[in-house]
């Protein structure tokens, strides 16, 4: 081919490849010494301030006061709210599922397994303990709830488990297994939810069109007019469980061996196998685990169910660094933000939710650039003739 | 580095004590009447079932002396998860809304649940059948009849190209009541002018796909020999079809002679805006009696909460006197679409009356000749079948 090429061209070409051999020499990235959590996070707030500061621009343009949306979005609507409480319930209702996936992911995250199967997985434990839910409607609550949380544990985990399996004995590749199986999961979901027939249970029987049949939802503790959901107590003993299994066992030691080399694991006689299926397992379980709490608490299914925290939670995991304490606080401040931008948008006509992803968006993607300057630097790498005259204009001065 | 780093930890100082300051800060209301809507798409939609609704329930609060800028509170893009809906439903509620309108059918169970929950808003759910006897109600309306008035429009032009095959694009056909009754008294309208019409319906199995409404009106078209295309579902591509191919058609939820001058006949179409300020007065001066007063309601010609688009220069000229005639009886209640008696209309758009029973196309008789109407719970609920002149292709 390159013999055909007229003289001209070649020598463009021949240019335009040492201009870019010359860039990639002037310009590097480099580690920076390690920053400080404060330093670090100092960043990661001016990256924010600037993402708002587009978004009060966008939102000036549209003669909405900024000040008013953000005071609206960062207080998720709790300002001036007749129902205070609801909002607070709701906001845990998206927390708990969007932590317990994180944490799941991230322990298959550590362990260099690349499980992004949330969808998938929550989709498959919503849809099991909803059967539970749906053929045993006279249990008692508690007992319901721990059924069905067993069942969509078991299901879920099997279905990590037969990937993990496939990945220790054929080498296959996890991600995209485990991408696949978030769509078988949810055209079965929307299968069951489309289907009228006798036999489908899913389905609610007074209604000409298709809709999910509702069922008991979650206990809770009455605390007042606050209602506090047991997923919620859970969840926060899985987190501080999640946190001790990681930092004080030996299987979370074995887990971040593997994460760091697989080879330097085998030498030391873990059995990689057997590790890697037992977390594969667990991380699924425990994402399983998320769907049937969030089927509990609304007390339905639908292929909206998931609300994303499958892929959300990927970002989570690996904003927070795949610490455990850095995943609550995030996913914490990442639901004020999905929660809050809804919130705000409700309250002015011209602006419809779209207008709260772009900035989720905006947001989500300062913080990580400013993550990312945080610890790496632009370099200049000068050309040897250019650090020769740097250093005669350093003698000059110092000899001034 | 060191003086960079205080630069910018100034910089942060400064921009958190804003927004510090600003949460402080609390929005004065204006009205004390505040309307709520729960939305499947977005209220900036240009076209289609959103955009229908915003646009009647913003006609509505104009016309009732409300702002919709300060007053209307939307939470929009919610799917019909339960859990969404209710969250959506407390945001409404904690922003001191006392309607709550939900426009999608799924959000039935949430909107139900809801009622309980928060007996001093009135919820109002289009298109469901569930309410109770103080603060839940739901709306549709008897869109039959403008499809009626659409298929009379049809039948004369049929007459008039001298080609009985009529084509109709469905989202779904007996699955859904709606869809059903909707095919079943566009035919009728078609009969009652040209009885040998025969409408092929052609059924999509999905609410919305561009792509499949287009080449269903194609297949219509090209495979069925259909010269008049009518559609149930929400774009205007079967319209854009028939106008490419010369031939014409009946559009749906709009005006689409503005997508398809050169085709379009008349459109069946909703004026939202007629319940929506019926309901929004209710709610806001006589709430206790909400539901002895608007109820759940099903609004047809009568009320002119659905009606048919403007005849445009496509449609034969006695179209409109046999429209006007049939209106004027289903306005004043004195004969309804599925009936055992029949109109039937002249070449100059003259009506007789007659009794004829009313039978399915595979025999089945439904309503005896000179019987009454059926029932409004089998038009909105329970009709599965198809009228004697439907074809269904596909």
């Amino acid at each position: 081919m390159s013999q055909q090429e007229p003289l001209e061209v070649k020598g463009l070409r021949k240019q335009i490849n040492r201009g870019k051999n010359s860039l990639a020499k002037q310009f590097h990235l480099v580690r920076k010494s390690r920053m400080k959590l404060w330093q670090n996070a100092l960043y990661i707030l001016i990256g924010v301030v600037v993402a708002l500061a587009i978004g009060a621009a966008i939102l000036t343009s549209l003669d909405i006061s900024a000040i008013d949306y953000y005071s609206d979005m960062f207080t998720i609507g709790l300002v001036g709210n007749a129902y205070p409480e609801r909002a607070i319930e709701n906001f845990l209702v998206s927390y708990v599922p969007l932590l317990i996936t994180s944490l799941a992911l991230a322990l298959s995250f550590k362990m260099r397994f690349w499980n992004i199967g949330g969808e998938g997985q929550f989709l498959i434990g919503a849809l099991t303990s909803a059967v539970i839910a749906i053929k045993f409607p006279g249990l008692n609550p508690y007992l319901m709830l721990l059924l069905m949380s067993v069942v969509a544990m078991l299901c879920s985990g099997v279905t990590g488990l037969a990937i993990a399996r496939l990945k220790t004995k054929y080498n296959t590749n996890e991600t995209l297994a485990t991408l696949m199986i978030n769509y078988i999961a949810l055209y079965v979901v929307t299968f069951f939810g489309e289907t009228k027939a006798d036999w489908n249970f899913f389905l609610r029987t007074d209604s000409e069109r298709p809709k999910f049949t509702s069922f008991t939802k979650m206990p809770f503790v009455e605390i007042g007019d606050f209602h506090l959901q047991i997923s919620v107590l859970v969840t926060l003993l899985i987190a501080t469980g999640i946190w001790f299994y990681l930092r004080y066992t030996k299987q979370g030691y074995e887990i971040s061996v593997i994460g760091d080399s697989r080879r330097t694991a085998t030498y030391a006689g873990m059995n990689v196998k057997r590790i890697t299926l037992r977390t594969m397992f667990t991380s699924a379980a425990l994402i399983g685990l998320a769907g049937a709490f969030t089927a509990s608490s609304s007390g339905c299914i639908s292929t909206n169910i998931t609300n994303n925290v499958g892929w959300t939670g990927i970002i989570v995991a690996w904003l927070s660094k795949l610490s455990i304490p850095g995943i609550v606080l995030s996913s914490f401040l990442i639901t004020i933000l999905q929660f809050g931008c809804r919130s705000a948008s409700s309250l002015y006509p011209s602006i419809d939710s779209h207008f709260a992803d772009l900035l989720q968006g905006l947001i989500l993607f300062a913080v990580l650039a400013a993550d990312f300057f945080a610890n790496y630097k632009v370099v200049r790498i000068m050309s040897a003739g250019e650090k020769q005259e740097e250093q005669h204009e350093d003698k000059k001065e110092v000899e001034s | 580095m060191r003086s960079i780093l205080k630069k910018m930890l100034g910089v942060a100082l400064a921009a958190s004590l804003c927004l510090g300051a600003v949460a402080c800060k609390k929005k004065d209301s204006k009205s004390d009447f505040k309307v709520g809507a729960i939305y499947i798409n977005s209220q900036n939609d240009t076209s289609g079932y959103t955009y229908a609704h915003h646009k009647g329930i913003t006609t509505a609060m104009e016309a009732a002396g409300l702002s919709v800028k300060d007053d209307l509170i939307i939470v929009d893009n919610v799917p019909e998860d339960d859990e969404a809906v209710r969250a959506a439903i407390d945001t409404l509620a904690g922003k001191g809304c006392k309607i709550i309108f939900g426009i999608s059918f799924g959000y039935i169970n949430a909107m139900d649940a809801a009622a309980k929950d928060y007996p001093d808003i009135i919820f109002s759910h289009g298109t469901g059948y569930l309410s109770n006897d103080t603060n839940f109600n739901n709306y549709f309306g008897r869109i039959y009849q403008a499809r009626y008035l659409a298929g009379i429009a049809a039948g004369y032009k049929s007459l008039e190209l001298g080609n009985n095959n009529i084509g109709y694009v469905s989202a779904y056909g007996t699955e859904y009541a709606e869809t059903c009754s909707g095919i079943n008294a566009f035919t009728l309208g078609c009969l009652s002018v040209n009885k040998d019409a025969t409408v092929h319906v052609y059924e999509l199995n999905t609410w919305g796909d561009i792509e499949k409404e287009r080449q269903a009106a194609q297949i219509l078209i090209d495979t069925y020999g259909c010269c008049v295309i009518a559609q149930h579902c929400d774009s205007a591509q079967p319209q854009l079809v028939a106008a490419e191919k010369g031939f014409f058609g009946c559009g749906y939820n709009s005006d689409m002679a503005v997508d398809a001058p050169s085709a379009h006949l008349t459109a069946p179409v909703w004026n939202w805006n007629v319940y929506y300020q019926l309901a929004i007065e209710t709610a806001r001066d006589d709430a206790k009696n909400f539901m002895s007063k608007v109820g759940n309601y099903y609004g047809g010609l009568k009320e002119n909460f659905v009606d048919i688009s403007p005849l445009t220069e496509n449609v034969p000229a006695p179209a409109a006197t046999a429209i006007a005639t049939a209106r004027e009886l289903m306005v004043k209640g004195e004969w309804d679409v599925f009936s055992g008696v029949a109109l039937s209309f002249d070449a100059s758009g003259n009506m007789t009356k007659s009794d004829v029973a009313l039978v399915t196309n595979d025999g089945t008789e439904i309503v005896a000749a000179g019987g009454a109407s059926v029932e409004d719970g089998v038009i909105t609920g329970s009709m599965n079948y198809f009228v004697a002149g439907v074809i269904q292709e596909q």
